[in-house]
């Protein structure tokens, strides 16, 4: 277990973490976000000692680090870092076995470390051992980067924003395989970054910080439903909404630029207004914009006198909505009919907009994929 | 009729060279070391030495004649202080441009200050400082011409004997062994060099 108990950090009259307290259970995936200079690195730092508090105190397992000696103390926690910073003077297996030889592991023990080691991540011995860290991928790399933070077992583990330089592929494949990792290993791992899709993907629980305060510390499904304020709100974005689809309306997802014609206008000028704007049916509107019906180009070649006028011939079965309806009963009618197009009214009857196939496909790609 | 003076004076060359150069090396690197731990103070000492290693060697050794006398230790120490300076430098220089992210990497795994020196900056460092082992090698070796002028050998004997009796020939047979004595042991460096560069750094020292 982590405790921190009123940690604070200065840098001149920079306040960088401000009193800050919280607790990190065993076996917990925590990861640390928020703004750049949030302090989350700061706090990570203060675990393994390469920054030391200005006030307060840092437990591990009920101990205070600030009494147990730095260099032994990081040799139990390991440490992943964004630039990777594998020694390129030493092969793959030197760098599994930096721990483990700074804790005097014999020879053989270095070994058997290597070989499972790699083992764990699918990178056989015989082709990767022996390879220097520039003759590899970056996505291979930082892989071993997180071996060698394993290597000796620690029951703690600091990653800072460690897929941070990493291709988009690769990233997602590596936070694959920590997870993997995790659970099988049960490690304590305390996670920085500042992308929030890997944070939710990731963590147990998220300790959202800003201008070294903790905003909120939450599982992640918690935090998507109650953001403690508006930055982590921000922070979430358009995670929130892809969490809880059953909170999307009709609203969400309809087209508002729609073609709308007076139901008193003729028939001359609504084929002309479809013409102007390229569409095959217009939405008739009374004087106050409220919604009377549909006109089709098929409805207006039906009538033979070019005297009729658009009251005359609008259609009323399309089916309509209210704004505040749910979006998947809009859906599931637009996809059960043949209708290509449904029509979402305001509470005072006026037209909101239409929602059509496209307008679904476009919505739902936005929600996901941003 | 100079063969046996000629290897003569080659040997007492390279002993002079080899022994200075040795000097050189253990200050140089020792005093580096010591600079690239305390940045603050190299900020000053640094400059300060490199106004030293523009004093001419042959004033130098002329003070250290003054003092000391006719030995050998004279021409030792004035070489040995003059090869000092380039190996100090690149090693005060390829110790501080060791990348930031090894060094943290290093510490967070647990490394001692000194486990990081020997573990990571110096191995990282080593082409660099191997770098100006070279060039102090190459400059010693003539510097060690200077020898002669105090009367104490080396190839610098033919060419002063030469100059003073107007012969070229005198002159060239010191000139030519110094220079190839030059070329000889910075292959020889080159060598090791290439034995010291970790393989792994090999390929970004050629791109550099």
């Amino acid at each position: 277990m982590i405790q921190f108990e009123n940690v604070t950090k200065r840098y001149g009259d920079a306040t960088v973490l401000d009193k800050i307290s919280f607790n990190i259970e065993p076996g917990q995936f925590a990861v640390l976000i928020g703004p750049s200079g949030c302090g989350k690195t700061t706090t990570l730092k203060t675990i393994n000692r390469l920054i030391e508090p200005d006030g307060g105190r840092v437990l591990i397992d009920g101990d205070d680090t600030a009494v147990i000696n730095r260099v032994q103390l990081r040799r139990r926690i390991g440490y992943v870092i964004q630039q990777i910073g594998l020694f390129p003077n030493m092969t793959v297996a030197q760098n599994i076995t930096v721990v483990p030889k700074l804790l005097k592991y014999d020879k053989e023990r270095c070994d058997k470390i290597v070989h499972e080691m790699l083992e764990m991540v699918d990178m056989p011995y015989e082709q990767y051992a022996h390879k220097y860290p520039t003759e590899m991928s970056g996505g291979q790399q930082q892989r071993i980067g997180v071996l060698r933070a394993l290597a000796a077992s620690p029951p703690i583990v600091l990653m800072d924003e460690p897929f941070g330089a990493l291709d988009p592929m690769t990233r997602s494949s590596l936070q694959d395989e920590i997870l993997r990792l995790q659970k099988k290993l049960h490690k304590t791992i305390v996670f920085v970054t500042h992308d929030m899709e890997e944070a939710l993907s990731l963590a147990d629980v998220i300790i959202f910080m800003e201008d070294g305060h903790i905003t909120q510390m939450a599982p992640p499904e918690e935090m998507l439903k109650n953001p403690a304020n508006e930055t982590v709100k921000n922070f979430l974005g358009k995670h929130i909404a892809a969490a809880d689809p059953s909170a999307l309306t009709a609203a969400d997802f309809m087209k508002t630029n729609v073609v709308t014609v007076d139901s008193k206008k003729g028939l001359r000028a609504s084929t002309a207004l479809m013409m102007r704007s390229n569409v095959d049916s217009l939405i008739v509107t009374d004087e106050n914009d409220r919604y009377i019906g549909t006109l089709s180009v098929e409805d207006i070649k039906s009538c033979g006198s070019p005297d009729c006028k658009v009251i005359d011939l609008l259609k009323t079965d399309r089916e309509t909505f209210r704004t505040t309806d749910d979006a998947k009963r809009c859906f599931d009618m637009l996809l059960s009919t043949k209708a290509n197009y449904v029509i979402v009214l305001n509470p005072d009857d006026t037209l909101a907009g239409i929602i059509t196939k496209t307008s679904i496909a476009k919505a739902l790609a936005e929600r996901l994929w941003g | 009729m100079y063969g046996m003076s000629l290897l003569r004076n080659i040997g007492i060359h390279l002993m002079y060279v080899l022994v200075s150069v040795t000097f050189g090396f253990i200050l140089g690197l020792t005093l580096g070391i010591l600079l690239s731990r305390a940045p603050k103070y190299s900020k000053i000492i640094l400059p300060i030495l490199s106004v030293f290693n523009t004093i001419p060697g042959i004033v130098f050794i002329g003070i250290l004649f003054l003092y000391l006398g006719m030995v050998p230790m004279t021409v030792i120490i004035a070489l040995s202080i003059y090869a000092m300076f380039p190996i100090l430098k690149n090693t005060y220089v390829g110790i501080t441009n060791v990348e930031q992210r090894y060094v943290e990497a290093a510490r967070g795994c647990g490394m001692s200050n000194r486990q990081i020196l020997f573990r990571v900056e110096l191995p990282l460092a080593m082409p660099t400082i191997i770098g100006g082992l070279r060039m102090a090698t190459i400059y010693t070796v003539s510097w060690t011409v200077l020898a002669a002028m105090i009367g104490l050998g080396g190839l610098g004997e033919f060419i002063y004997q030469g100059i003073n009796i107007n012969r070229n020939d005198m002159i060239l047979l010191g000139a030519i062994p110094a220079a190839v004595l030059a070329i000889l042991l910075g292959v020889l460096i080159d060598l090791l060099q290439r034995k010291v560069t970790p393989r792994g750094i090999r390929k970004e020292e050629k791109s550099r």
